[in-house]
């Protein structure tokens, strides 16, 4: 622990002690080779950072191979195969293995301190999806050194990808391998929402939260909307390349043109995905330097939603040259240009904050003020590539390589490297070392400028991206040299920052708590060897409570806030509402434990069986997947309180048991399904799109499923959803009969699967003969998946009933389960309308 | 503890309205435009009448937001006075604020997605 001033010390010397050693011993960290089921969020941020940045060395490496493949025409030094595969691995893991994880990594490691509090509410959730991005990444990455490595380019395009013959393995293993990672995306994205939503400090009302929080909440929402159609997308290409569905083959009624439009929605979002958290960086480093709070709040937070749901509307302009019709093209032109609204005025306003304060040139605020002079020109750029006749000519060309670099290394890799020059003393207690920083920024900013700037007239010159070579006549070889230089030299400055940042700092002196006098809240904390994080959590009544709040941090350190001690040895958060944050309820999450790091191994194990088309083996490491997560739940969570209710300190006294809508654990559920849901979505997408540009929907000759037993399985399924319902009810009002309503519903649920089945089976449906037959079996799979998870709820509801765990006002299971059985309720009935009721429309085309 | 309720004392709905109705005119456009040249018929006309009434219902929708948004904001007069009071009022007037900005920008995003049907005539 570092020094404090005497105001920090407590009133109370024996009374402190106490309690701090019990915070020690329910934060302990274990030691030893068990350091590896640590799943602390300070444990597990780091890692998770250290993680990204390595799937980032290895990727920039890879782009050095490129750069130097590149730097003298006709050159010969990476075969054209192994070229293929470079480029294709480049983009893959900077989009997928840096680019998001960094962004989900930063916030579980500052998140929490931010907000005031201990961990984030499903600390096993964050471990079990570090777990989940290091298997899947290495993975991926490996496949590099067996020659197998993906090679269709990082938006993996049919009918190249989708022809086994034409790409290999590679592309499998990009397809299931990245579906894995995107398990921890959507994991990682669930935690942050439920943490910005109800884990904020008492006071802390919506009105007063930080920008981060704002950034996080928006960030995370856009990752439930965004990777579910690549999921989905990813399901069809897989289902195609293994089993021959017919989902992008023109010859048997499908079209290539899905993937891309399932990939864009995915993949323009992803853009802002990876840009907004960074900018969310800069919008918490710029005050702390500025001293002075960020112009224009509201205007930022308009900014972060605006763009948010602008970029959903951006997708067809990765599209422009694929001969939609004009009109088409038109829309998404214009909303292109409509983006750069919301974007400039969060410039605007850091400018206008920069302005307003007084800030200081030091390592950060370089970082911060080349990322944002990188991302303008980036963004202007942009708007020139947004406008389509300059688009057909700039399109597949070296310009957009130019575009995509400066908006991305702009927009989100300068800001990395300025948070972590300002939260590295957060992180570890020591400062980067200034001088070093210089030059790692210099050499980085000049090395990005020299190797990218040229492509923009390589680009114009006609050099095409992706190309293996080129010939020595093309008028390309300067530029392309310079580029390489450049490459070098940005590699350069990354070497010098790596070792900044890595280099043993024993005898560098400690840093103080509050090296840049910031504002927020996480440096209040207690400092790296204090696991628990903040002393006490306190009540929060103005926007910067470091700077508006006198004596507050005093106060925290004292632990004369809230929750000062850890009650019966257990981890402790306090829950609080959304709109005002006042205080609902305290919530005991689990401490360290090796079954996430299990349950993250069978998954994978299920996830690279499935790749080499092992599908016994894939169906037993699912099966111990299913058997891990349930011993989990057993184990970790839920639970009767030995006693209702916990003094919290200061007169506020708060349950420790909640279920329904105000327990964490419900909008976890909550918004695990709408991220299902739009996965769904993305299914029903490619009906609609099929029925688009089709004459005929089903084609003539094709028997639409029978609406009779499609029509009772539906039913069937309601009568299980409504079962669900009674058996809450019941619960609740302490009646006979929950337990009978339970056991029914496996029966309705697997009898109505088993109906939708065979009304397209007694059609005769073959998904491999049409596309139409293929995405009716797709939706009815997808529905058969979740009645399988669905089932398992009511029998565990059951057993935690008969083990004591559950009774008729401890049932956030049951009710976690019928809000689950609710949404299936929903996807059932829209399955049911386009397998019953859309064959009966005619459909668009002519 | 009685607890302020997301959609009824939460001014949450008036935030998210104007980008939904974004979202569902953009969709609609996008959607009206493709079934249409889809089906083969190249010109435009009605297509663009479809998405000139669309517009004007979109545009309708996000103006009774902002009408909402600024009685929430408390009037246009004094701007921004308590968007950050640590009171429940506070709370409620910053919605309103980020509510009718959105509401602003959705606004101007809702007319540039119908500025094409301007220039086009034909598919």
């Amino acid at each position: 622990m570092t020094q404090v001033p005497d105001d920090h010390q407590p009133r109370d010397g024996g009374r402190d002690a106490a309690e701090r050693a019990s915070l020690a011993e329910a934060w302990r960290t274990p030691t030893g080779w068990r350091y590896v089921s640590a799943v602390n969020n300070s444990h597990v941020g780091k890692w998770y950072i250290l993680a990204a940045f390595g799937f980032f060395t290895f990727a920039g490496l890879l782009a050095l191979l490129i750069r130097t493949q590149l730097a003298v025409p006709e050159n010969d030094l990476l075969s054209m195969e192994l070229y293929n595969q470079v480029f294709t691995l480049h983009g893959t893991a900077m989009m997928f293995l840096f680019a998001v994880p960094i962004f989900e990594a930063v916030a579980i490691l500052i998140l929490p301190e931010m907000l005031g509090s201990r961990d984030l509410p499903f600390p096993r959730l964050s471990a079990f999806g570090f777990w989940c991005f290091v298997i899947g990444g290495v993975f991926v990455c490996g496949s590099i050194f067996w020659n197998a490595a993906p090679s269709g380019g990082w938006f993996m395009y049919p009918p190249l990808s989708s022809d086994p013959e034409q790409t290999g393995i590679g592309t499998d293993i990009w397809l299931l391998g990245l579906s894995f990672i995107e398990v921890a995306s959507i994991a990682a994205a669930i935690e942050l929402i439920v943490g910005v939503l109800k884990c904020r400090p008492p006071g802390m009302r919506l009105n007063l939260m930080p920008l981060y929080c704002w950034y996080v909440l928006v960030v995370a929402g856009m990752i439930l909307f965004a990777f579910p159609p690549l999921i989905a997308g990813d399901l069809l290409l897989e289902m195609e390349r293994a089993f021959g569905w017919a989902f992008f083959d023109a010859d048997r009624g499908g079209d290539p043109l899905l993937w891309q439009h399932l990939f864009w929605i995915f993949g323009h979002p992803e853009v802002y995905i990876i840009f907004l958290p960074s900018i969310a960086l800069i919008a918490t480093i710029l005050p702390a330097m500025t001293r002075s709070p960020v112009v224009g709040h509201s205007w930022v937070i308009l900014s972060a939603i605006g763009v948010a749901f602008l970029s959903f509307g951006l997708w067809v302009h990765h599209m422009f040259t694929t001969g939609l019709p004009n009109i088409s093209l038109g829309f998404f032109s214009a909303a292109s240009e409509a983006v750069a609204i919301p974007t400039g005025i969060q410039i605007f306003c850091f400018i206008a904050t920069l302005l307003v304060g007084r800030a200081s040139l030091n390592a950060p605020m370089l970082f911060a003020g080349g990322a944002l002079a990188i991302f303008v020109f980036g963004g202007l750029t942009g708007v020139m590539v947004a406008i389509v006749p300059f688009d057909f000519q700039a399109h597949d060309s070296y310009f957009v390589v130019a575009h995509l670099h400066y908006t991305l290394i702009g927009g989100m890799l300068f800001p990395i490297f300025a948070g972590v020059y300002y939260w590295y003393p957060f992180a570890t207690g020591h400062m980067l070392s200034e001088r070093l920083g210089r030059w790692a920024f210099w050499l980085m900013f000049a090395g990005f400028n020299i190797a990218f700037l040229p492509m923009h007239w390589t680009g114009v010159l006609g050099m095409p991206r992706r190309v293996w070579t080129y010939a020595a006549d093309m008028g390309w070889n300067e530029l392309n040299l310079v580029s390489s230089a450049g490459a070098y030299i940005l590699a350069a400055g990354f070497v010098v920052f790596a070792f900044d940042v890595l280099r043993p700092k024993g005898r560098t002196p400690t840093a103080p708590a509050d090296p840049w006098k910031a504002a927020t809240l996480e440096w209040a904390r207690e400092g790296p060897g204090s696991p628990w994080g903040i002393r006490s959590v306190p009540e929060i009544t103005t926007r910067y409570p470091l700077w508006q709040q006198p004596g507050l941090k005093d106060e925290i350190l004292r632990g004369a806030w809230y929750l000062s001690d850890a009650k019966d040895g257990r981890r402790e958060m306090m829950v609080t509402d959304i709109l005002d944050a006042r205080p609902m309820f305290v919530q005991r999450i689990p401490g360290p434990g090796f079954v996430t790091i299990f349950a993250a191994g069978f998954l994978g194990a299920a996830f690279i069986f499935a790749t080499y088309h092992w599908w016994l083996a894939a169906a037993a490491a699912l099966a111990a997947f299913v058997a891990t997560v349930l011993y989990w739940l057993w184990t970790g969570t839920g639970g009767i309180p030995q006693t209702p209710r916990r003094d919290c300190g200061r007169g506020l006294e708060l349950p420790l048991y909640a279920s329904g809508a105000g327990s964490a654990g419900w909008w976890a559920m909550f918004i695990t399904m709408i991220g299902d849901t739009t996965a769904f979505v993305g299914l029903v997408f490619a009906y609609a799109f099929f029925w688009t540009v089709h004459g005929s929907f089903p084609p003539p000759g094709t028997t639409p499923p029978d609406p009779l037993p499609a029509s009772g399985g539906a039913l069937l399924i309601a009568a299980a959803w409504a079962l669900m319902m009674a058996a809450r009810g019941l619960n609740a009002a302490g009646r006979r009969g929950a337990g009978a309503a339970l056991l029914l519903v496996p029966v309705a649920a697997v009898a109505g699967a088993a109906a939708l089945a065979f009304a397209a089976f007694r059609a005769g449906l073959d998904p491999t003969r049409h596309a139409f037959d293929a995405t009716i079996w797709v939706l009815i799979l997808w529905i058969c998946a979740h009645v399988a998870a669905g089932i398992l709820m009511p029998l565990y509801c059951l057993a935690r009933f008969r083990a004591g765990h559950m009774d008729a006002t401890h049932d956030a299971e049951l009710r976690n389960s019928v809000l689950f059985w609710t949404f299936l309720l929903v996807q059932t009935g829209v399955t049911w309308a386009l397998i019953a009721l859309a064959p009966l429309i005619p459909s668009g085309a002519s | 503890m009685t607890y302020p309720r997301l959609i009824d004392d939460g001014s949450v709905w008036i935030v998210v309205i104007p980008p939904v109705i974004w979202a569902a005119h953009f969709l609609t456009c996008y959607w009206v435009a493709a079934v249409w040249c889809a089906s083969g018929a190249a010109p435009l006309t009605p297509v663009v009448w479809a998405i000139a009434a669309i517009t004007v219902a979109a545009l309708g929708g996000i103006g009774w937001a902002a009408v909402v948004a600024v009685r929430r904001y408390g009037g246009l007069r004094r701007p921004g006075r308590h968007v950050s009071r640590d009171e429940p009022e506070g709370r409620k007037a910053f919605l309103g604020h980020v509510a009718l900005l959105l509401a602003s920008l959705n606004g101007v995003a809702v007319l540039f997605t119908a500025l094409p049907v301007l220039v086009f005539r034909q598919c």
